[in-house]
């Protein structure tokens, strides 16, 4: 019978890539299976030769006798195992795998098993079987199947003598990592047809220096004279110069409602509203927009607006952080101008599941703010059996489609999205042309 | 960070692609796979070779072959299910997945094996003396205990025949020490009686064990 792993070992590990951590780790020997059973043919085989008095149940024992011969103390009692992962930040459905080298035990064949920990998949080896592998430097894939900060687990070093009489074992802690929402695919944008002072990439209506052609008018002194549209001057007779569309940027502010995840363990309403949020954030900063990011779970925590790639992975970071280090508030009336700037546009994931959320909606939008709600709900509450169930259920129907349409009413457009397909298909009606917003 | 790639996938290509036929002919080529084949058919190889014909056993002797044939089940199940990672720590199984893992571990720690090899040697035992088939016998018991350890803890193609080529001298000269045992018990004895197979067998005993202790490893 196998003996139980001894305890991991306790020794603070680093989280990243790059960060490999040296422990020396004591080993635990003891008798293997493989040693036991050899002992159970040879005490059998003899105690049935001298019980039956037939020497050939001896000679039936005598390899099993002399591989048990190859038996010799003295072994090493501590390893130094080196570890780490060959990356510290992945997204959802990436592989990363866990390395490990073993140093001080060369006469011994190692091997490496690791014991994942929730949510962690291993992943077959080269040749080898998920979660195993053979060798004095070896690498674990594993992959990581839903978003969070999530442990590894723990990695088992086997060390097995040439006869494989003995095995020692011992037990290490391996690093954590993060492991980011997987973004939904989003190639347009929604924008607004009032755009701040601000230059960026969205064509406004007003007339600027951009690149999008808005008209032709005729020359006043002071214009370039590389705008000058010489066939229509021709036509006209008077100089007529090209006009442009000012191209500006606009601020967006992604608020993900994290109050209510439902009971369907596929379609985690979290999930999909954290996927859209990270396609939302990663297609508004590269078209160069300031973008902020609120979390709704019965208050609102939010980052200020900001731009770039860094910003990206501070909203991904804030996406799994859950107390610590955010700007907590008690409700969206007290959040400050930095985090919902004026004039921004503000896209919303949520299933619509909180009144209080519904109520701060109207509350924005009575404020002026574009608001954009992307519905994330996918089910409905399994109804039980019986009239008074599906009385329950059709009452829930109706106020959800009561919800939707007096938003609907105020002027606050809700599309529907199933996790599934393109963010872009939900989002059409409004990425063809600005987005009207009315105060 | 690179691209999202699912995981079912393998180099842009989805692993059904492959077709069926390459899909069993990799799993077969996996060592692991091999040897539990090969260890389930040896198992099962060395209960029915000690179970026939039927012996002397009376009622225990059917008893005893149910016994070692679960055994050797179990002993497959038990390398069949090596490979299946239960949840980590921070999972919350229902009460009926509790019982699964709590039944795959009793699977896991069970010893099958030991369970096989005693039973096909009382199998064995309930017979006349018949020197050739216990030698035999015990050839295929040290096969199939050598293929379960390797079934389980074998890494790659190349470590099981690494492992057996090590132990090579040691097996080949228990071998030698099976067939002297075999050999000897085919010889006339001196005495018919009771303290002439006594001294036959505790000659034999005594030679293998000489011989363990004089190894030269």
């Amino acid at each position: 019978m196998p003996d139980g792993p001894p305890g991991p070992d306790t020794s603070p590990l680093p989280s990243g890539p790059g960060h490999e951590s040296t422990v020396t780790v004591p080993l635990r020997w003891n008798l293997s299976r493989h040693a036991r059973r050899l002992l159970t043919l040879a005490v059998a085989g003899l105690v049935i030769a001298l019980v039956t008095r037939r020497p050939e149940f001896a000679g039936a024992a005598a390899p099993a006798l002399l591989l048990l011969a190859g038996w010799r103390p003295g072994r090493p009692s501590h390893a130094q195992v080196t570890s780490g992962l060959t990356a510290g930040r992945i997204i959802e459905g990436e592989r990363a795998a866990v390395t490990a080298s073993l140093n001080g035990a060369a006469e011994y064949t190692a091997a490496v098993v690791l014991h994942p920990a929730h949510e962690i998949v291993p992943l077959p080896a080269a040749g080898q079987r998920p979660g195993y592998a053979s060798g004095h430097r070896v690498t674990l894939p594993f992959l990581v199947e839903r978003w969070g900060r999530r442990r590894v687990g723990t990695a088992e070093i086997v060390l097995r003598d040439r006869w494989r009489l003995a095995e020692g074992r011992a037990q290490i802690g391996l690093p954590s990592l993060e492991c980011y929402p997987r973004p939904a695919i989003q190639r347009t944008r929604v924008v607004l047809n009032r755009l701040p002072q601000r230059l960026g990439e969205h064509s406004a209506r007003a007339p600027g220096e951009g690149s999008e052609f808005a008209g032709v008018r005729e020359y006043v002194p002071g214009d370039r004279q590389r705008s000058i549209n010489w066939p229509a001057t021709t036509r006209r007779g008077r100089l007529q110069v090209n006009t442009f569309q000012a191209e500006r940027s606009q601020d967006v502010v992604i608020l993900v409602d994290t109050a209510w995840d439902g009971d369907d363990a596929r379609h985690h309403v979290v999930d999909i509203a954290l996927r859209g949020a990270a396609a939302a954030a990663r297609a508004y900063l590269d078209a160069r927009d300031r973008v902020g990011f609120i979390t709704y779970r019965y208050r609102a925590r939010w980052l200020a607006p900001g731009h770039g790639q860094r910003h990206y992975y501070r909203i991904a970071e804030a996406m799994l952080t859950q107390d610590r280090e955010w700007t907590q508030d008690p409700g969206f009336s007290r959040l400050p101008r930095q985090a919902l700037p004026p004039g921004a546009l503000i896209l919303v994931f949520t299933p619509l599941m909180d009144p209080r959320l519904v109520e701060t909606l109207r509350d924005l939008r009575q404020r002026g703010f574009g608001v954009l709600i992307v519905d994330v709900l996918n089910g409905e509450p399994s109804a039980g059996r019986g009239r008074a169930a599906r009385l329950a259920q059709r009452i829930w129907r109706m106020e959800q489609q009561a919800i939707r349409f007096s938003l609907r009413e105020l002027g606050i457009p809700v599309v529907h999205w199933d996790g599934e397909q393109s963010l872009d298909l939900s989002l059409a009606p409004f990425t063809r042309r600005a987005m009207v917003t009315r105060r | 960070m690179s691209g999202w790639q699912a995981p079912w996938t393998a180099g842009g290509r989805p692993s059904w692609a492959a077709g069926l036929g390459t899909d069993l002919r990799l799993w077969w080529r996996r060592s692991t796979v091999r040897l539990a084949a090969t260890a389930g058919l040896l198992g099962a190889a060395c209960v029915a070779w000690s179970a026939a014909p039927p012996g002397r056993g009376g009622h225990a002797a059917p008893v005893l072959i149910v016994l070692a044939a679960c055994c050797v089940a179990g002993g497959l199940g038990q390398l069949a299910t090596a490979a299946l990672v239960p949840p980590g720590p921070g999972a919350y199984p229902g009460p009926l997945a509790r019982l699964g893992l709590w039944g795959l571990d009793w699977l896991r720690r069970a010893p099958w094996a030991e369970g096989v090899t005693l039973g096909a040697l009382a199998l064995e035992a309930f017979h006349p003396a018949r020197p050739w088939h216990t030698a035999v016998l015990g050839v295929a018991l040290i096969a199939y205990l050598l293929a379960t350890h390797l079934a389980e803890s074998a890494g790659g193609p190349g470590e099981a025949a690494t492992v057996l080529r090590a132990q090579a001298p040691v097996l080949a000269a228990g071998l030698g020490l099976l067939v002297l045992a075999a050999a000897s018990a085919l010889l006339p004895s001196a005495g018919t009686g009771m303290a002439g197979g006594w001294l036959r067998a505790a000659a034999a005993v005594a030679a293998v064990l000489a011989c363990a202790l004089a190894l030269p490893i």
